[in-house]
């Protein structure tokens, strides 16, 4: 089904074995192109992989292609009818068969399998409107059959296992689809993002079945193995730009890196700058550098295939942790700080080892962590800016337990100076202020107690650009003081800009590191190079 | 997010930084001005969105001066002690409710919990005379009720509300156990009556006692450690625990203290009531949980607080009073209460959106 040759841009009537084509989609987020002119058809039947790194632009694709997003221009072609892309609304995706699954769990755990499929769709009904629970169960277990999904229909959701529930999402997404002739498109974002690697397995071999059945199906992922090994064709975006088109052979995984990385030549994995080899000349450098004290070290005993030491972190450098989606990176500084179950790491500061599963040992011992989600996470919105400054430090602010009002204020106030906060006052709550400007609140929250290590997960997550520099800057300051600074970012130019050197991980762990000279590309290469040896 | 150019890096930026608000643009004297402006407004309106229930009370309670139903009863010096008087063990039961649900926690056990402490004080105190045991015995009730209660929702991690509501029921079948279901014969002490009743230059002890109370509430919560802790707690507690807060410790702190002063707000109304009655418990609830969520909508609002607690619980009373003495049914007292707490709530509702959006 994948021997089809398609022009470089779809502009003819889409032809008969294609389900779906999109033509010259631009979308203009302010001073971002996040997509650009992007051509794709997806054949009749065929497993159509989506892919690009962060920033690409498949999820703004993804979300125009559900009607939620609206381009500034282009054309889409749905069932064989071209229509503007921009009148495109998530009813008329769903009118012309467009079925979306996304990674998040759409499914309902505390429902039964049956409910959960009723759902999307209705219950069946007896002749009084009260749920006929039989003939409810009756449709069930034939979608479940025909899916191949081998559960009971009474089963509660939260039961399954993560492949079998992603798979009874899909049929909840296509349930109705042999009733018409028609056969829709299903999109699945990144629908391996939570699943265990064998798992993984299960859900690939029923999308294949799928498929063979012929069913036409977007697959959006970051993972290069799954997609070299579901995909018939696939498109790479990259930039907002169509980088490659790939179909049948041509599909592998260095082909796939050159066109999500840009590299020019297609690298062997082989020859991929890998850590090890550079690590010495590396270290020497550092010492140039000034990086002489440690200042944080990571140890997992049970770890016998390379040395111990998994990370040595010294005093005023920054290290990126890269990596890409549920490779263990927020956890990993959740553990370093205390907050969640640390396993067999060690964590070991030069001022002693730092107990596990303990918030409060971590900051003394000098170990500040600014978390991922700010409004789950960091932020006290009801309480003044200077209230979410001095919650780390109330007991310099305090006497005997009384807090000392005017020495409060007056270290907001510096704090707020000093790190180029704009707010109306002191008193006024965060939440007055912009995501940037709370981002800075949290920042100076932390480094006003002069941390040894500084922890932070995707520090400018949905700030503006402006502010974004400005962060850099406060990290790179802190850093120049004597904090190691170790980061997490899904951002790669984000780190490479950051980050003196960075650590790759991968299934939980730190699997390769990179020493500096950061670049987005030899972040891209060493990340996506570590999925595929996996 | 027009003026990043202007205050760049952290030793960069400039002395506007402080005053200007988010928004403000290049044209800085210009903006400056219209800030001062709007600050001089925004503090009226400030003051108005803090103390609009008191002046909402001073206004009722003039209308009940001069409305002719009640002008000759409700302004004498005799109602306005009764009035004060009556109302500090209400007082004192919504400060305890007060402290777990600033931690977002409900406790529906408090009028149980003063209930028994006031049957066991009137029955302890009548047997042996000793107002000092009977002290303690009140303070002791509250503190193990409270411990219980925080054991039960730190340590089994039971939802607040189902915990609480156990524990009140199951004080309620002891007090029914103790009392049969009928008030004890009381001989209570002149010391402890004359405590509930005397006067201090013509105000009541009981009502000064609620002030003092309410002071020492106050003072722990807005400029200790210990408070602001609490406060953070229940503003969120993911971010209070990653900030190395003791997210349980503080949360059971909360019932503890509750436990506390419901004791001593059983106390305090056997010393006023001269006895107990078994079903009073029940009665103070319901009344503590409307100025608790009241106290909302005035001083700090949008944030529970101790005066707005106080002007809350006078502010119904007030109301409660002069329909009394107006002589209207019972039934619109019924009405007034529940209007209140619901136009109440949404305003501090409103309000608190309002400042966060």
């Amino acid at each position: 089904m994948n021997e089809h040759m398609r022009s470089e841009s779809a502009s003819a009537e889409p032809g008969s074995r294609v389900a779906l084509a999109a033509e010259d989609i631009s979308k203009t987020y302010g001073a971002t192109r996040a997509l650009d002119e992007v051509s794709l058809e997806v054949s009749s039947g065929a497993i159509h992989g989506l892919m690009g790194g962060n920033g690409s632009g498949k999820s703004t694709f993804i979300k125009m292609l559900a009607g939620v997003v609206t381009p500034d221009q282009g054309r889409l072609a749905l069932q064989g009818e071209w229509i503007e892309a921009r009148s495109h609304t998530p009813a008329r995706a769903k009118a012309s068969g467009l079925h979306f699954v996304h990674q998040q769990n759409s499914t309902f755990p505390d429902l039964t399998v049956a409910e959960n499929l009723a759902l999307g769709r209705g219950f069946e009904s007896t002749t009084l409107k009260s749920i006929d629970w039989k003939a409810q169960k009756a449709r069930s277990r034939r979608v479940l059959d025909r899916f191949e999904i081998d559960v009971a229909a009474d089963t509660h959701m939260v039961r399954l296992s993560p492949a079998a529930q992603m798979m009874v999402a899909i049929a909840r997404a296509l349930q109705d689809q042999d009733e018409t002739d028609e056969r829709g498109v299903l999109v699945l974002d990144e629908p391996t993002a939570s699943l265990p690697k064998h798992e993984v397995d299960v859900l690939l071999t029923a999308l294949r079945r799928y498929a063979a059945d012929g069913q036409t199906i977007i697959y959006v992922s970051h993972r290069l193995e799954e997609v070299t090994a579901i995909a018939d064709e696939v498109t790479v975006l990259r930039n907002g730009r169509v980088a490659s088109r790939l179909v049948g052979a041509e599909i592998s995984h260095d082909s796939l890196v050159a066109g999500i990385t840009g590299s020019v030549a297609a690298k062997q994995a082989g020859t991929v700058p890998r850590g090890s080899g550079v690590v010495d000349s590396r270290v020497h450098l550092s010492h140039v550098a000034g990086f002489r004290e440690t200042a944080l070290t990571l140890r997992r005993p049970s770890l016998t295939e390379v040395d111990d030491e998994t990370l040595l972190l010294r005093a005023g450098e920054i290290v990126g942790v890269a990596g890409l989606l549920g490779s263990g990176r927020s956890r990993l500084l959740k553990q370093i700080f205390g907050a969640v179950p640390r396993d067999d790491l060690e964590v070991t500061l030069n001022s002693g080892p730092v107990p596990p599963s303990d918030v409060r040992a971590a900051m003394k011992k000098g170990i500040a962590f600014v978390p991922e989600n700010r409004l789950r996470e960091a932020a006290l919105p009801e309480l003044s800016i200077a209230e979410n400054l001095s919650v780390t430090c109330l007991s310099d602010h305090s006497r005997a337990g009384w807090i000392k009002p005017s020495r409060e204020r007056k270290a907001a106030q510096r704090l707020i100076k000093e790190f180029g906060v704009r707010a109306p006052s002191a008193s006024a709550p965060l939440t007055a202020l912009s995501g940037g400007n709370q981002q800075k609140v949290i920042l100076a929250r932390w480094l006003q107690r002069r941390p040894t290590v500084l922890l932070l997960d995707e520090p400018t997550q949905g700030v503006d650009i402006g502010a974004r520099n400005e962060i850099h800057e406060l990290v790179r300051a802190a850093a120049a003081a004597g904090t190691a600074v170790l980061v997490v970012s899904s951002d790669f130019g984000e780190l490479a800009s950051l980050a003196h050197r960075a650590v790759v991980m991968s299934g939980s762990e730190i699997v390769d590191s990179i020493d500096g000279p950061l670049t987005e590309d030899i972040l891209n290469d060493v990340v996506y190079a570590q999925e595929k040896s996996l | 997010m027009s003026n990043i150019q202007e205050t760049s890096g952290p030793g960069g930026a400039s002395e506007t930084t402080t005053v200007v608000s988010p928004t403000a643009s290049p044209e800085t004297e210009q903006k400056l001005k219209a800030a001062k402006s709007r600050t001089g407004k925004a503090r009226l309106i400030n003051f108005l969105e803090a103390y609009a229930l008191l002046v909402l009370l001073a206004l009722i309670a003039v209308f009940f001066c001069f409305w002719s139903e009640t002008s000759s009863t409700f302004p004498t010096l005799a109602n306005m002690r009764i009035l004060l008087a009556s109302q500090a063990v209400i007082g004192v039961i919504s400060l305890g409710l007060l402290l777990p649900l600033l931690c977002q926690e409900f406790d529906l056990s408090v009028g149980n919990i003063a209930g028994l402490a006031a049957i066991m004080v009137a029955a302890s105190v009548s047997e042996s005379g000793n107002v000092l045991a009977a002290v303690a015995l009140a303070l002791t009730i509250g503190l193990v009720i409270g411990g219980v209660n925080a054991l039960i929702v730190t340590r089994l991690h039971v939802n607040g509300v189902i915990a609480t509501l156990g524990m009140s029921t199951i004080l309620g079948g002891i007090i029914l156990q103790r009392t049969g279901g009928l008030a004890p014969a009381s001989n209570i002490p002149q010391s402890l009556t004359n405590f509930g009743t005397g006067l201090v230059a013509g105000v009541p002890v009981i009502f000064i006692t609620l002030l003092v109370i309410a002071a020492i509430t106050y003072f722990v919560l807005s400029h200790t450690s210990l408070g602001r802790q609490i406060y953070a707690v229940g503003s969120n507690m993911e971010a209070a625990k990653l900030v190395g807060l003791r997210t349980d410790g503080l949360r059971a702190a909360t019932f503890v203290a509750a436990g506390l002063l419901c004791g001593l707000g059983g106390l305090l109304y056997v010393s006023r009531a001269g006895g107990a009655s078994p079903n009073v418990g029940a009665t103070f609830t319901l009344p503590a949980f409307a100025a608790a969520f009241l106290s909302a909508a005035s001083v700090r609002p949008g944030r529970f607080n101790v005066w707005g607690t106080i002007i809350a619980v006078y502010f119904l009373a007030v109301l409660n009073n002069g329909l009394n003495l107006s002589g209207v049914d019972p039934y619109v007292n019924d009405y007034v209460n529940g209007g209140a707490l619901i136009a109440g709530v949404a305003l501090a509702t409103v309000l608190y959106r309002r400042r966060t959006t």
